[in-house]
């Protein structure tokens, strides 16, 4: 038996490595192909053509791209991601130790605010199954899958920020007030879809669950209510909301480009669109294979943590 | 569905019908009034103009996406069920490993490294949905496959080729039809999406996107110049996905 699980355990590893190589592989590939490499940028524009081959030379540049992949994924394992363009030249591994942390809180805190509203939310829709709470509970997920963040952002902005003036409208260098007021709105808009996501789903995995025959034989055993459903239904319903789970804060990382635009945070998000307008290569490079690096780790985790969830899948991994 | 019929002769007469989108035509940042059905932005252009524009920039990017994700995704779910192996397997591992990038994030790494504007946004975007297309096709002709009319048109000698254009696309049509409708949602979420971060389409071109992210410096003065865009997207965005549903429901076979 605990063959067969490392050999599955093995082959997820693999698949997530494979995963991490590709994502790298695209990403070097996006420098090679993009118009203008990192000589014609670092000699600058009034650079004659023979200075720009004699840099391109000293860098290396001029190599068979095999060779240069390798030393670019020799690179990344030493954690030399290499340095901005631009201003003074920064490597952008500091850059990316200044604005990842943020990106982080805002994405987890985003993520437990969505899971824990969620699936309270999705319960009580599927206990309460066709009547008035449930019907308020869909109509708002509806809306929460359908409209975007950032038509949420400057309407929340609106309301809290110039109507109440109750929150703060945005990041600035000097806070005024405690630093969980400038996340707040970031993190409930960011929070709104993967809620309504998971509200969904729970509540269907929950409908679903209540029909089954044991929780009909737990009730008529005489059950009471609230321990039916958290004991008895929703430990067997929340497989699929895991998974779920897992998905979004993937997708969180990268919806965090939008947030962190909107709110100006400083984060891994904004700096790579601030990068992407200055055509800041090494810096795009390191913030996609950042959050693809993370997403393709997230999915990992949650492909590892389901069977100890669910004694199915470790039974059926036999 | 009627929104969507509306929204589409919005986005081609809109635009021509009222004021130029480019150019001010009145004061700046004006209410709603007989001559600017939805006021003035802060250059003073008309914001009914430049809403229409918007929707007729999302519509061209969204079905020029779709098309090209379709037809590339339908080529490649084809070629991983018929294809040669030496061929098949290759392109099929390559369709598994897009779905390492989440979301649109493909689609910023390709437009930061090439350049903004509605072409590079139009390749982006197809480049991120196809590998959907290609795995649902992929699926759907694998059970078509072992059906007796195409065993049995293949048995009689006729070219691949023919079968799969003949008789196993048509089969597709329906459910195709349903899931690019929803893709479409996304398509153009994402290229709003994009404008908003200020990496889409290019200014002065209208987008819904960048109108929002423009309207939210004037959103004490004039916070209507907000709610056109905001509302209209939403409205498109639900009202694509409700058909797209519909569709779905209609033309999934476990329904029939």
């Amino acid at each position: 038996m605990s063959s067969s699980i490392a050999k599955n355990l093995g082959l997820r590893l693999l698949y997530a490595l494979l995963s991490l190589l590709f994502i790298s592989f695209i990403t070097f590939v996006a420098d090679e192909i993009s118009p203008g490499d990192q000589a014609t940028i670092l000699a600058g524009e009034k650079a004659t053509p023979e200075a720009v081959i004699r840099l391109r030379e000293q860098l290396g540049l001029n190599r068979p791209w095999g060779v240069r992949y390798v030393e670019y994924l020799g690179g990344l394992s030493r954690g030399n991601l290499g340095n901005s363009f631009h201003g003074t030249r920064e490597p952008v591994v500091d850059i990316v130790k200044r604005t990842l942390p943020m990106t982080i809180t805002v994405a987890t805190c985003a993520i437990l605010l969505a899971a824990i509203v969620g699936i309270l939310l999705g319960t009580i829709a599927a206990v309460s199954q066709n009547r008035l709470g449930d019907r308020t509970i869909l109509i708002v997920s509806t809306l929460g899958v359908t409209i975007p963040n950032f038509v949420l952002a400057p309407v929340f902005v609106k309301i809290f920020a110039v109507n109440m003036d109750i929150l703060p409208s945005g990041w600035s260098n000097q806070l005024a007030g405690p630093v969980w007021m400038y996340l707040l709105m970031p993190v409930v808009i960011l929070a709104a879809r993967p809620m309504a996501q998971i509200t969904r789903l729970c509540r269907a995995s929950m409908i679903e669950t209540l029909q089954q025959e044991f929780i009909k034989l737990a009730r008529a055993k005489g059950v009471p209510p609230i321990r039916l459903t958290l004991r008895h239904a929703l430990r067997n319903a929340i497989l699929p909301v895991v998974t779920a789970i897992g998905t979004n804060f993937g997708f969180l990382l990268t919806g965090s480009f939008i947030i962190e635009t909107a709110f100006r945070l400083p984060g891994i998000g904004a700096t790579a669109i601030e990068a992407i307008k200055k055509g800041d290569t090494p810096v795009i490079q390191a913030t996609v294979l950042i959050a693809g690096t993370l997403f393709v780790l997230i999915n990992l985790l949650v492909d590892l943590i389901q069977p100890t969830l669910d004694p199915r899948i470790r039974e059926a991994q036999v | 569905m009627s929104y969507l019929i509306l929204l589409l002769l919005f986005a081609i007469f809109g635009p021509t019908m009222r004021h130029d989108y480019l150019n001010p035509v009145a004061s700046p940042l004006q209410p709603p009034s007989a001559a600017n059905w939805f006021g003035t932005d802060e250059q003073g252009r008309d914001v009914f103009a430049r809403v229409a524009y918007g929707a007729r920039m999302s519509i061209i990017v969204g079905f020029s996406v779709q098309l090209i994700a379709l037809t590339l995704g339908t080529l490649v779910g084809v070629i991983g069920v018929f294809g040669k192996r030496w061929f098949r397997d290759p392109l099929m591992r390559l369709t598994d490993g897009m779905f390492a990038f989440p979301d649109i994030l493909l689609a910023i790494l390709i437009i930061g490294v090439w350049s903004t504007g509605l072409v590079p946004v139009i390749v982006a975007l197809s480049i991120t949905v196809w590998p959907g297309v290609a795995r649902l096709v992929k699926t759907q002709v694998a059970t078509l496959k072992d059906r007796e009319f195409v065993v049995s048109a293949r048995a009689l000698g006729m070219p691949t080729r023919l079968v799969v254009t003949r008789h196993v696309l048509p089969h597709l049509t329906g459910i195709l039809l349903a899931v690019s409708m929803v893709d479409l949602a996304g398509t153009i979420l994402a290229e709003s999406a994009l404008s908003f971060l200020g990496i889409g389409v290019t200014p002065p071109t209208p987008s819904w996107g960048s109108m929002i992210n423009d309207a939210r410096a004037y959103i004490n003065t004039q916070p209507l110049l907000l709610v056109w865009p905001c509302a209209i997207l939403s409205l498109t965005i639900f009202a694509l996905n409700f058909v797209g549903d519909g569709l779905r429901a209609a033309t999934d076979p476990r329904n029939r």
